[in-house]
């Protein structure tokens, strides 16, 4: 709403300098707003239908069809959703596991960041080339051999089995980011806390942590939403129902509810509506983090 | 190091320096140990794995060399699954990145409601691929779903078809969604890049009287090079993960019809108890994507540790 006013008042202002040009830019600009809004509803259409069919009755959806607007509606697909895709569990198990996983993860890799951009660390060059290597590598190669090392520690079928895979998956992309980050803080700040006779560990915990807030908390969000995405490992290790994160429950839950259209839209929606959440409500911190990391290089 | 040598610095900022090496491990370490364990590690076990005849569940395994690579040669399904891959990467790098680079340019100029448009194109990037796949699963119902509900409301009914369940079909039908979801991406990347090319130079082109499309062709897109480079590499990199859309959507079918490297890899190890053969085609498409890819790590390496 803001941007909309102050582009108003700006295209306003200029208008009083240049009216001619203006005029015809104004013009352009709604035909442009109109074909954007266009396709932005092409864009959203199938999540606006995925709600809409999914507070609708079922019998509604079948006897209209998908497109026409419902006659009733009718909360109860959620409730149906909810108890047969054991989402309680589900959203509990990935819950506690972006809790620990996420901080644990950001924490490991800023400490390798910090060495890398202010430490001088030995062999860091290689050290990158290791670490930024496994942006590269899709997952799978890593797949079945933490299989077998997570079976032979027991881990298998357990949440907690699925802490060092994620941890070593998210290092890459954390560290890239936050070591760029590191790196834009001035050296002068360390190097007067270091004739003040601090040592490394109080300049990290007291000059680069609470100085990199901005490039923390955006990807501790980018890496909670990976950890509440992630499928393959999931559904590798984890086989019992109790022990289920969302993206694997979801994919049984979508085979259950095959016929029950309603059901599985209210299903969906349950699995993404608090990713749906958080981003519209985090999305400055999103969209500056993701563009400040890639296009600085 | 050859920072010392451009900008002067004290004699105690050098002291520093050299204190911070061997401590300077302990900070990297832990990080370190679990990426090694976890990733690195497990890649060079498959590495080793794939010159084995490992069925994935018994202790012993012999030796076999190269074999389980020559016979990915006579698969008619490798073939498959590399011209897929090979598909894949094709379109869901070209119409994200075209797509995106547009709505990112028209997004700069005075458009309404800049935000939520914004908020609308990047939306699906932030969903689980499984529930991604669910969707459009649920939208290419042949019987119940809403696209060719759609086609039969127009009168294009003779088009309504199993979008997912035929061979001709079904690798499109899945690229659709990857494409709806990489947009968002690209258009972010090109947003911020657009807003660091000077204003002055359009006024000056405006001023030699080139119009918008001589202004884009001129100004803007060699402004945007840097910009190009990362989004491709990043969408190229993307590319040669596709495995959740496909196994969530098609399961690799109907038949071996959308099989890719990842699922089949998969196929291979968890259902066909060929695990040596599942990871020689894990590293196959690693080595692909690792050797694609150097560039562009050496660029972050290079600009990071001057």
């Amino acid at each position: 709403m803001t941007t909309a006013s102050a582009t108003v008042d700006s295209v306003v202002s200029v208008e009083s300098i240049e009216p001619p040009m203006r005029r015809a830019k104004a013009k352009g600009n709604a035909w442009l707003t109109l074909g954007l809004a266009i396709l932005a509803l092409v864009w959203v259409a199938p999540l606006f239908l995925l709600v809409l069919t999914s507070i609708r009755p079922l019998s509604d959806f079948v006897a209209q069809g998908p497109l026409a607007w419902p006659k009733e509606f009718t909360s109860a697909n959620f409730q149906a959703a909810w108890r047969t895709g054991n989402f309680a569990t589900t959203y509990r198990n990935t819950a506690l596991i972006a809790l620990v996983k996420v901080p644990l993860g950001v924490f490991l890799a800023s400490l390798l960041a910090y060495a890398i951009a202010k430490l001088r660390l030995p062999g860091r060059r290689a050290v990158m080339y290791l670490v930024f290597l496994g942006l590269t590598v899709p997952i799978y190669i890593a797949i079945v051999p933490n299989f077998v090392t997570l079976r032979m520690m027991g881990l298998t079928d357990n949440l907690w089995g699925l802490l060092g895979p994620y941890l070593a998956f998210g290092i890459p992309f954390e560290v890239l980011v936050l070591q760029s980050f590191f790196r834009s803080v001035p050296d002068e700040i360390i190097e007067a806390a270091r004739i003040d006779g601090a040592g490394s560990v109080r300049i990290f915990f007291g000059i680069m942590l609470p100085l990199s807030v901005p490039a923390l908390v955006t990807v501790a969000i980018l890496d909670a939403v990976s950890t509440w995405n992630e499928f393959l490992m999931a559904l590798i290790i984890l086989n019992s129902n109790a022990n289920k994160t969302i993206p694997v429950g979801l994919l049984n839950f979508q085979g259950e509810f095959a016929n029950d259209n309603t059901g599985l839209a209210a299903g969906i929606l349950i699995a993404v509506v608090p990713i749906l959440l958080g981003y519209t409500i985090l999305q400055r911190w999103i969209v500056g983090g993701l563009t400040a990391g890639a296009t600085k290089g | 190091m050859t920072a010392t040598a451009i900008r002067p610095r004290s004699a105690t900022a050098r002291r520093v320096q050299l204190r911070g090496g061997a401590g300077a491990w302990l900070f990297a370490l832990p990080a370190l140990l679990v990426y090694v364990m976890f990733l690195v590690s497990p890649a060079l076990q498959s590495l080793f794995f794939s010159l084995t005849d490992w069925d994935g569940l018994s202790p012993s395994y012999n030796l076999v060399g190269l074999e389980n690579y020559v016979a990915m040669a006579s698969d008619p399904v490798v073939a498959t699954a590399v011209k897929n891959n090979l598909l894949w990467t094709i379109v869901t790098i070209s119409f994200p990145v075209v797509i995106g680079l547009s709505l990112a340019v028209f997004l700069n100029s005075h458009v309404y409601g800049k935000s939520i448009l914004r908020l609308v194109f990047y939306t699906p990037s932030v969903l689980p691929l499984v529930s991604i796949a669910s969707i459009w699963g649920w939208l290419y119902n042949p019987q119940y779903g809403a696209i060719n509900a759609l086609l039969r409301a127009v009168g294009l009914g003779a088009l309504a078809q199993p979008w997912l369940g035929q061979d001709a079909t079904a690798l499109a039908a899945a690229m659709v969604p990857a494409v709806w979801l990489r947009t968002g991406f690209p258009m972010l990347l090109y947003l911020a890049a657009l807003q660091g090319i000077p204003k002055e130079l359009y006024e000056a082109a405006t001023v030699d009287g080139a119009n918008r499309w001589r202004q884009f062709w001129n100004v803007t897109m060699p402004g945007l090079k840097q910009t190009h480079l990362i989004v491709l590499a990043l969408a190229l990199i993307d590319s040669f993960k596709v495995f959740d859309m496909i196994y969530a959507m098609t399961y690799g079918g109907p038949g071996t019809a959308t099989q890719v490297f990842g699922t089949y890899m998969y196929f291979n190890v968890f259902q066909y108890y060929k695990a040596g053969y599942g990871m020689a085609l894990a590293v196959a498409i690693t080595l692909v994507a690792i050797v694609v890819s150097i560039p562009y790590v050496r660029s972050q390496v290079r600009e990071e540790a001057r």
